[in-house]
């Protein structure tokens, strides 16, 4: 029996000392060192911080039913004095959105409602939102700013743009973006020679650097099969036929060529081609690089996609120019003798392989070649990849990463993926895009943002709904021929390249409009010349502006100015001493450079429109760097009357 | 001591106590008899079954069990309501905020666990004995019904988390219950979960069956399978 009790006694003693660990380890909970460690560090601090009560603190976001107790341990989140303090002491860095009304984890993410520093990370077993790694962090964003652009989020932004302009709902459904245009691939087969498109299809790229097509890492067999299946569509879209060349351009002397060749070369350049078109590493990139498509392309192709582009290639945003005849063949003699890249070789002998057509036809499918473009009639591919409308809701166990040992995370995932897009299994078919580190983030963050969490409606942000801006008659036909919204933006519509227009008539006035078709000319010194001549006759150019006259303005920018010699040399004091507008504009080759030079301003602006400006430049022009100088009225009135002066 | 013998004759001793003190064989069975916690006892118990290795000590130690759990389990429904938005965070908040909520919760957990098992090796050592012969076999016909009890105490525990594992564990058990044929199990499920699909009315159900009616139930029948083992001659 005594044996037994001490047993019993013994026993006891284990169980209390079990016991009293649950109420010591609740006595020293991590949190209370951290709250004891910041009253001890702000008592050496100058200033005077109120010490933290002990205990847990939390913010409740009520209206996003969110509880964050990131607080119990982040103490100094609104203390000045607390700028170079170490974590989890330091202030809050400046946002745009006061964090107690939004919480913690809307934009961290992570484990609010934990009140240790491993469970609140949330990389732990069972939590799916684990906190975001910095460069991550603007993917939240997008829980309520669902509008294009979000000027405190420039890595979401140009995300979503890369998303937009690469076309990924060529596979990818995603709600509510649109697919891009890209060119049809009818008559591909009287455009281009074979050697090229096998080049092309095994890597674009190396043809033309900033081309949106990705790299498909076609084998050499699969390239040839391709080509030649591509090959055989000869019909342009619609059932257009080429034209013939002209006799000038077939067989003319030497001599005659050679004149037509030089008026070619004054042509191409008065077009501003290179304003979109890259040649030798040079120029725009909004199109095609022209520096070997001699080579490239078909003669015959050439000069009938100069004469109309439109009619062969609908959509696309090449302006017809309105060259006459000789010009035109000049243009074409003149790309044909430049744009060369030496004789062409004799292309090596080639045979195709029996069934090409069947297996061409498999590879394009297999690599959904109409998710994008168009060929002979064949519908477009439904969305063959996942859907990525809600791809930042993903859970880790849905994932597969395959043989790789990256860290096992959403955004890890997402970056490797658009990197090297078949990493995680060799039977993955989307191709490879060769993103910089920088543009695979971005759009790794627009795809994090990209989920289905339920945010009040009210929070949310949605992009204003695109415009149905669309010019009618005479102008609208010209508009389109000229492919104007390639560049400009007119009520809402088209790309904003160039000046937006939707005001031009209230901003320039009528004779300076009718000038600038004839010789446009760069108002800025610093920018590169890119508005082309479009040789329009004078009746086309009359339908334009006296369309714009009509539609192009605003009322309320109209103002009766009565210029009068005092109020001139009031003006002329103002802009030269009061303001120093010289710092930055320029007359008679005097004065800085960042804006634009303002000789003939009086023969260029509407007085109204100065007015106005002066007073409100960011009005306008959101990103003007004009200071708005709060001007008066009789001030913005008297520096119109002299800028009217300088005509 | 005459402080004691006062004591002893005041009313509310004697409204509590009817008997005297256990000093004569008649007031010692009184004392017996009268108590509602002693009147349990036998009059008599074989030697061999007082032996430990007998019984192990299974039964006693489930009920054990049973009382811990009910009493972690009365402090858990302190802090837990169950409701959708809020099940899971109440949770939550037991392991991060109440104090020492983690160890109540885990007490409660690790009980569970165990009372399953306890009750188990106990239904083991009973059918190896042989102890459900007659004239026990009314009390084995109980105790297999206990051990129903037990495990469905532990299953419908097990939706209250509200998490995956949770959601999911039910889903799965529910759906086999909907293959019993004859449309019956359809009918059991809806019953059930209250509805469809595991959602809200199934948290609730759960909730009350696993605080309330499944308790309530066990209590009862364990009443009359302690009367009865005890009357048998067991311990």
């Amino acid at each position: 029996m005594g044996k037994l009790r001490i047993y019993f006694a013994a026993s006891s003693i284990v169980f209390l000392v079990v016991l009293a660990i649950s109420p010591l380890k609740d006595f020293f909970r991590e949190w209370k060192w951290y709250q004891y460690k910041f009253n001890d560090l702000i008592k050496e601090l100058p200033q005077r911080i109120k010490p933290a009560e002990i205990g847990i603190k939390q913010l409740w976001v009520r209206k996003l039913d969110r509880i964050d107790r990131c607080v119990t341990c982040h103490l100094g989140l609104k203390e000045k004095a607390l700028q170079e303090a170490e974590q989890p002491f330091r202030i809050h860095p400046h946002i745009y959105h006061d964090f107690e009304e939004f919480g913690c984890t809307m934009c961290h993410e992570g484990q609010g409602l934990s009140t240790t520093f491993k469970e609140s990370i949330g990389k732990v077993k069972y939590w799916d939102r684990p906190i975001f790694p910095r460069e991550y962090m603007e993917a939240s964003c997008a829980k309520c700013h669902k509008e294009n652009q979000v000027p405190q989020a420039p890595i979401l932004t140009s995300g979503r743009k890369l998303i937009e302009e690469t076309n990924c709902v060529g596979c990818h459904k995603i709600d509510g973006l649109p697919k891009q245009w890209v060119p049809s691939l009818d008559g591909i087969g009287a455009k281009v020679n074979r050697m090229w498109l096998v080049n092309w299809l095994k890597n674009p790229k190396e043809y033309f650097l900033k081309t949106k097509m990705p790299n498909f890492l076609l084998l050499d067999d699969e390239a040839n099969i391709l080509a030649d299946f591509l090959m055989t569509f000869k019909t342009f879209p619609k059932g257009a036929m080429l034209d013939p060349l002209p006799t000038l351009l077939m067989n003319s002397p030497d001599a005659q060529r050679e004149r037509l060749i030089e008026l070619g070369s004054i042509r191409f350049r008065e077009a501003r081609c290179i304003s979109c078109h890259l040649i030798n590493g040079k120029g725009g990139y909004v199109a095609t690089d022209l520096g070997k498509v001699a080579n490239k392309v078909d003669v015959k192709w050439l000069y009938n996609y100069i004469k109309n582009p439109k009619r062969l290639q609908p959509g696309v945003e090449m302006p017809r120019y309105h060259f006459n005849e000789t010009e035109l063949a000049g243009v074409v003699a003149y790309m044909q003798s430049e744009f060369t890249e030496g004789e062409e070789g004799t292309t090596p002998p080639h045979t195709p392989d029996p069934a090409y057509y069947e297996k061409g036809l498999a590879l394009f499918k297999k690599y959904n070649c109409s998710g994008c473009h168009e060929l002979g009639g064949m519908k477009k591919a439904e969305e063959m990849a996942p859907e990525l409308t809600f791809i930042g809701s993903k859970k880790l166990y849905e994932i597969d990463f395959g043989k790789s040992n990256i860290e096992q995370s959403l955004p890890s995932y997402l970056f490797t993926k658009l990197k090297a897009p078949r990493v995680f299994s060799s039977s993955m078919k989307m191709p490879n895009y060769e993103f910089s580190d920088e543009e695979a983030q971005s759009i790794a963050v627009a795809l994090l943002g990209n989920i289905s969490d339920a945010v009040p409606e009210e929070f949310k942000i949605y992009p204003k709904p695109s415009s149905t801006f669309k010019p009618q008659g005479d102008f609208g036909k010209l508009v389109d021929d000229l492919a104007c919204f390639g560049c400009h933006t007119m009520f809402g519509q088209g790309r904003s390249v160039a000046t937006d227009l939707t005001l031009e008539a209230s901003q320039a006035q009528r004779k300076w409009i009718e000038k600038y078709f004839k010789v446009p000319y760069s108002l800025r010194p610093i920018l590169t010349e890119r508005m082309p001549n479009l040789f329009l006759s004078e009746r086309e150019s009359k339908v334009l502006v006296d369309y714009m006259e009509q539609v192009f303005l605003a009322d309320s920018l109209e103002r009766d100015i009565k210029i009068d010699e005092t109020k001139i040399a009031k003006g002329k004091i103002l802009y030269f001493e009061k303001y120093g507008c010289q710092a930055c504009h320029q007359i008679k080759l005097k004065g800085g450079y960042v804006g634009p030079a303002l000789d003939n301003l009086g023969s260029r602006l509407k007085a109204g429109w100065i007015f106005h400006w002066l007073k409100n430049p960011q009005a306008f022009k959101p990103e003007s760097i004009e200071p708005n100088n709060n001007l008066s009225d009789e001030e913005a009135e008297a520096l119109t009357a002299y800028l009217m002066t300088l005509e | 001591m005459k402080m004691f013998e006062q004591f002893f004759q005041s009313q509310v001793w004697r409204s509590m106590f009817r008997h005297g003190l256990p000093e004569s064989d008649r007031t010692r069975a009184e004392t017996i008899f009268y108590n509602f916690f002693l009147h349990v006892h036998p009059t008599k118990v074989r030697k061999r079954s007082v032996r430990f290795t007998y019984t192990w000590g299974l039964g006693g130690l489930s009920f054990g069990l049973f009382i811990v759990l009910t009493v972690t389990g009365a402090l858990l429904m302190l802090y837990y309501r169950p409701s959708v938005p809020q099940a899971y965070t109440d949770m939550k908040d037991l392991q991060f905020v109440v104090s020492s909520g983690q160890f109540l919760r885990n007490m409660h957990r690790w009980a569970a666990h165990a009372m399953v098992a306890v009750v188990f090796f106990h239904m083991l050592r009973v059918f190896y004995t042989g102890s459900y012969r007659p004239p026990k076999e009314f009390n084995w016909l109980i105790g297999v019904i206990l051990l129903v009890l037990t495990i469905l105490l532990s299953y419908t525990g097990y939706l209250l988390p509200w998490d995956q594992l949770s959601f999911w564990g039910i889903s799965v058990v529910t759906n086999m219950v909907r293959a019993i044929p004859f449309g019956l199990g359809e009918k059991i499920s809806f019953l059930l979960l209250g509805g469809n699909i595991v959602g809200e009315n199934a948290l609730v159900r759960f909730y009350v069956l696993h605080c309330f009616i499944i308790p309530v139930v066990a209590t009862v029948l364990m009443g009359i399978h302690f009367w009865r083992v005890r009357k048998d001659g067991g311990v």
